[in-house]
């Protein structure tokens, strides 16, 4: 209780990395209904690591041009979110563009994907002997160093996908849910799929930036996954997926806090104990109903 | 009767190669009439052609009417469409009055209204709250005919509207879909095999076969094969 007390302290000392967390938590899930409705979860694991691999490229490109960038300046998390936001976005649109040509082989380019970004990724930072120390802790996802500057900026973009989600949601749903019907109403679907994969390559982005590729891509898919199985209605959905996210990210910290646990791993290990529980009740509950009828 | 759409030498095809060429007739206002042939012969790529879901290699489709102020309406497959949504079957019919709303406005008292009553049309008012997954083959055929009539459209488009579906359920559809025909003087055009369940309720019938479509009276066209 008194560990509870004093997180929820606003004079905490982990204050903001508590606040990113929840922000991290609340959005990526609303995005991420989306990766499950359109059976792209897989993409959800290679588009961090891309996000990632963009950071580590984005410092070693900055080091080999210009030079030695300066550790923990506002610049260099501009730097950082230039090259993730890059990569993610490049990476979604030509992955996107080679499943329009044809659906064979989607799993193995998303697999090859990963593969080339992890180890980009190690390779961009063996390179750059002067931000690996930092650059690692970053790509860790460790939240415990971020900044209230960060928070903020945190705060304000993800607000923003939150409100284009919110305000846009019957075309977004209509283009995932009847393509052709959204055709037959003159809508431009590529458009609309532009507009969602931006709103997915901002989200996963910043989600890299504050808590990492594996925080980032539990809370895409995993809140969601458990919120499918508890609701029937779409905006039942979302809302459930990101406070479902939200939860786990509160609880995660909490219990890391607690018990001196790694930040991130606590987080997502929280929301998959969540999906195991309520997939497992749902189980049950078939079970019981095929009993009875 | 008038012309509602007309196709004027039209080419169809996929990545430049054409299934179907020098395409020509017309449909008219208030006519039903189905597009018939063996499976295989093109006419499914005929139908996404007349619909604009696949682009014409030549020719040209002219509809009567402004397509981008009223949409026509579009009954897919019902397999096309993936469990995956949780969607009631209301939510599903709500979906055909987004033709007429544009994008930012949200969906108004008027349009759920227009969505009930269209869903009562088809006799599925009980189910509006029910998962549409947990819906009959059948029961999920209508609810998609609601959802293409809540577009108030001119002129229906269905994709094989019996596939999948029991003796009783297909008899329901045709039923249903003839009289929206007959009552409503609404336009169909229908995708089907089953000649059995066109012949006696469709006014036309265009044949697709060895890379040509002709149009003719039903009777005309299915002596003639």
């Amino acid at each position: 209780m008194s560990t509870l007390l004093e997180i929820l302290d606003p004079n905490f000392l982990l204050h903001d990395a508590l606040v990113g967390s929840l922000l991290v938590g609340l959005v990526c899930p609303l995005v991420g209904v989306y990766f499950v409705l359109r059976r792209m979860i897989f993409l959800g694991v290679a588009l961090p690591q891309l996000s990632a691999a963009g950071i580590a490229f984005a410092f070693f490109a900055y080091r080999a041009v210009v030079g030695v960038h300066a550790h923990e300046e506002p610049s260099e998390r501009a730097l950082a979110m230039v090259g993730s936001f890059a990569f993610t976005l490049i990476g979604l649109l030509v992955l996107a563009a080679l499943e329009r040509r044809g659906r064979n082989m989607v799993e193995a380019r998303i697999g090859t994907t990963y593969a080339l970004a992890a180890a980009a990724t190690i390779l961009f930072l063996a390179a750059d002997p002067y931000g690996e120390a930092h650059m690692v802790n970053l790509l860790k996802g460790d939240i415990t160093t971020t900044q209230s500057g960060h928070v903020t900026l945190l705060a304000a973009i993800y607000g923003a996908v939150v409100l284009v989600l919110l305000a846009l949601r019957k075309e977004l749903l209509l283009v995932s849910f009847d393509r052709e019907l959204a055709m037959v109403f003159g809508r431009r679907v590529v458009l609309w799929d532009g507009l969602l994969y931006l709103l997915i390559g901002i989200t996963i982005s910043l989600g890299v930036m504050t808590a990492g590729p594996l925080v980032t891509f539990g809370f895409l898919v995993v809140p969601a996954l458990t919120a499918r199985l508890l609701t029937r209605r779409m905006l039942a959905f979302s809302l459930t997926a990101s406070l479902l996210g939200a939860a786990a990210a509160f609880v995660g910290f909490w219990a890391a806090y607690r018990w001196d646990l790694p930040l991130g791993p606590s987080q997502v290990a929280t929301a998959c104990v969540v999906l195991m529980a309520v997939g497992a009740l749902n189980a049950l509950r078939q079970r019981l109903r095929r009993h009875h009828a | 009767m008038t012309a509602l759409l007309n196709l004027d030498d039209v080419s169809i095809g996929y990545e430049g190669r054409p299934v179907l060429t020098h395409v020509t007739f017309a449909i008219e206002r208030g006519e039903f009439v189905a597009l018939l042939g063996p499976n295989g012969a093109g006419k499914t790529t005929l139908f996404r052609g007349i619909l604009g879901l696949i682009p014409l290699l030549g020719g040209r489709v002219a509809y009567s009417f402004d397509r981008a102020a009223s949409p026509p309406g579009y009954v897919p497959q019902k397999e096309s469409l993936d469990p995956i949504f949780p969607l009631t079957t209301f939510e599903v019919v709500l979906m055909g009055t987004y033709a007429r709303i544009p994008p930012l406005r949200p969906v108004g008292r008027e349009a759920r209204r227009r969505a009930a009553e269209r869903l009562a049309e088809v006799g599925l008012a009980a189910q509006a709250k029910q998962p549409f997954w947990a819906l009959s083959g059948g029961q999920k055929q209508r609810a998609l005919i609601a959802r293409a009539l809540a577009v108030e459209p001119e002129v229906l488009f269905l994709d094989e509207p019996t596939a999948g579906v029991d003796t009783e359920a297909e008899r329901a559809i045709m039923d249903l879909i003839s009289r929206l025909n007959r009552d409503r003087g609404l336009t169909v055009v229908l995708v089907s095999h089953h000649l059995r369940l066109v012949r006696e309720l469709v006014h036309a019938a265009i044949w697709v076969e060895d890379g040509r479509a002709r149009k003719g009276a039903t009777e005309t066209i299915l002596a003639s094969q």
